[in-house]
């Protein structure tokens, strides 16, 4: 099922699973001025619809994403001004993090992924490569910084290897067994073509969970890559309590001892602006 | 090609094309460092630094070992000649490594043989590290009633915890192996036989010198910069990096260099010229 047209993107629904796709497979799935506002567009939807219990993002053709277009820049005569405002304000919104999406996502590499396409890596809860995919970082090869993505990666994977990735540039590419190996993600799909399959399958299990905990979990997780230690304790247990008396702590464990699956109750439909967890447990 | 720098006593500071090399070179001494290696470390550094014609820093050692930290010999020996760095030690000011020394070029430690305690100094502080498959890490700073602080501090953030930890508390009476600190993403590359090591990181930094040394000494700002800060408030510095970038005459020369099937003719950088 497709309820919206997109001309850079797809976005479609299998179950309860909503699925991102970039689709600018001849660019290699970069980004241009329209995916561009696609995206934000597109992780609205399916951060909107009930239905929805958790997002798989995946390219179209050979490449997962490559970054900001080249061409486009090169050509409009905008160039990279176009991105000033939007990053001298750090107020982009490319990615799930950005669009403040609290269900969970899982990126699906399916080839190349290089330069910006390491924000859909460092921002995703879940990623998993097919076995032939491929990571670069060629910014400080062509002049520009690296940075953002990076500095997301850096809080979840060894250090070294991302710092190699920035200066070694276009000189040398990454395997997804490396990957694997770092931590940088948990699944290497072989044969490749079973990519799409492996995280639907692991998208399932994911949505048999319970959303608000799911929400309220990643609001204390990903809130803590931006405290120390003790305050992430201390604002992660506000997540943990906040949740006490929902009806799904109730129907978890009368489901299990039923010995059936659980009727969660669904997250509010536009938990944007400032939701917290108060609000899921109101719904 | 090798211009000879004959004022240190303790180091080797050579140039091979665009890369510059930081050699820890008292080898009879496992490369601890006495009163004057640290005081030429921070020389040695800011005198790479200052080279336009060094794009890319290798620091490696001499010898067996690596680094195996301060000179506990001297230490005990001649407590007033160690003076100047217990107070740095004390005040955290301490001048060794490429961070001490704000040194926004990209370093690559090349693990020649052991790395002991302090030496580990110089493994937090590396963008890049690569090891000979004969190297081994250890921290024996609890074994001789020392504290383990600063460069497990810097390792914390940048790799597994638990494995700093163990080699923390286990002293001396463990060590750690190349081959595992690969797995744990501690170092990138493994360099097998142990002799192609110095091979190895030359050609390693030949390819980090073709690109941008202005992109890459922003991308480190960013990078580095990040450690200090949350996520939110890291991103909002690093694009201010990126941001800075926008309309130097790097990021016309790149795609027209890419474009032309040529190598870049990237802009020179001088020490200071990013000062943050």
């Amino acid at each position: 099922m497709t309820f919206s047209s997109y001309d850079f993107l797809k976005v479609e629904r299998h179950g309860q699973v909503g699925w991102l796709i970039n689709n600018r497979p001849e660019q290699l799935n970069a980004m241009n001025s329209g995916m561009r506002d696609e995206f934000e567009l597109a992780w609205k939807e399916l951060d909107a619809d009930p239905a929805v219990r958790v997002i798989v993002h995946t390219g179209e053709g050979r490449a997962f994403q490559t970054g900001v277009d080249v061409t486009e820049i090169a050509t409009d005569g905008q160039g990279f001004e176009r991105y000033r405002e939007s990053m001298e304000n750090f107020d982009i919104r490319f990615t799930a993090w950005h669009n403040k999406v609290w269900k969970p996502v899982i990126t699906a590499i399916n080839g190349i992924c290089a330069g910006g396409g390491f924000h859909w890596v460092a921002d995703a809860d879940i990623v998993i490569a097919a076995s032939d995919a491929t990571f670069f970082d060629p910014h400080v090869s062509v002049g520009q910084v690296v940075s953002v993505e990076a500095i997301g990666l850096m809080r979840k994977m060894p250090v070294e290897a991302v710092m190699r990735m920035a200066f070694v540039g276009r000189y040398e590419r990454m395997s997804a067994q490396r990957a694997y190996e770092l931590g940088m993600l948990s699944e290497v799909v072989d044969p490749p073509e079973r990519l799409r399959e492996a995280a639907q399958e692991l998208a399932e299990k994911i949505a048999k969970n319970s959303p608000a905990a799911m929400a309220a979990t990643k609001r204390a997780l990903v809130g803590a890559l931006e405290l120390g230690l003790t305050d992430a304790c201390k604002a992660g247990a506000a997540e943990l309590v906040s949740m006490w008396g929902h009806p799904d702590q109730t129907e978890g464990p009368l489901a299990f001892t039923e010995k059936r699956e659980p009727d969660w109750a669904d997250l509010p439909s536009t938990p944007h602006d400032g939701a917290d967890v108060g609000e899921a447990r109101d719904s | 090609m090798t211009s000879p720098v004959a004022e240190y006593e303790t180091l080797i500071v050579e140039r091979r094309g665009p890369v510059g090399w930081l050699i820890f070179n008292r080898p009879d001494a496992a490369n601890a460092m006495d009163a004057t290696m640290l005081a030429e470390l921070e020389r040695a550094w800011l005198e790479l630094d200052a080279d336009p014609g060094v794009r890319v820093i290798v620091n490696s050692g001499a010898g067996r070992a690596f680094q195996t930290g301060v000179d506990v010999v001297q230490m005990s020996r001649d407590r007033e000649a160690m003076r100047e760095q217990s107070r740095r030690t004390r005040d955290a000011t301490l001048k060794l490594t490429a961070w001490h020394n704000q040194v926004w070029k990209p370093v690559i430690a090349a693990v020649n043989g052991v790395c002991a305690g302090g030496g580990l100094h110089f493994v937090a502080d590396a963008d890049i590290v690569i090891a000979a498959s004969t190297a081994t890490f250890l921290d024996p700073h609890v074994s001789v009633g020392q504290v383990t602080a600063y460069e497990a501090i810097g390792l914390l953030r940048m790799m597994p915890v638990e494995p700093m930890m163990r080699m923390a508390f286990t002293g001396r009476s463990e060590r750690m192996s190349a081959s595992r600190a690969y797995e744990l993403g501690m170092i990138s590359q493994v360099v097998d036989p142990p002799e192609g090591l110095w091979d190895a990181a030359q050609e390693l930094a030949e390819k980090v010198a073709k690109n941008s040394p202005a992109a890459m000494a922003a991308t480190k700002r960013a990078l580095w910069g990040a450690l200090e800060q949350g996520l939110t408030d890291a991103c909002k510095a690093g694009a201010a990096e990126l941001v800075s970038m926008w309309g130097h005459p790097d990021q016309t020369e790149g795609p027209l260099a890419f474009t032309e099937k040529r190598e870049p003719d990237w802009a020179p950088i001088h020490a200071g010229d990013h000062a943050p």
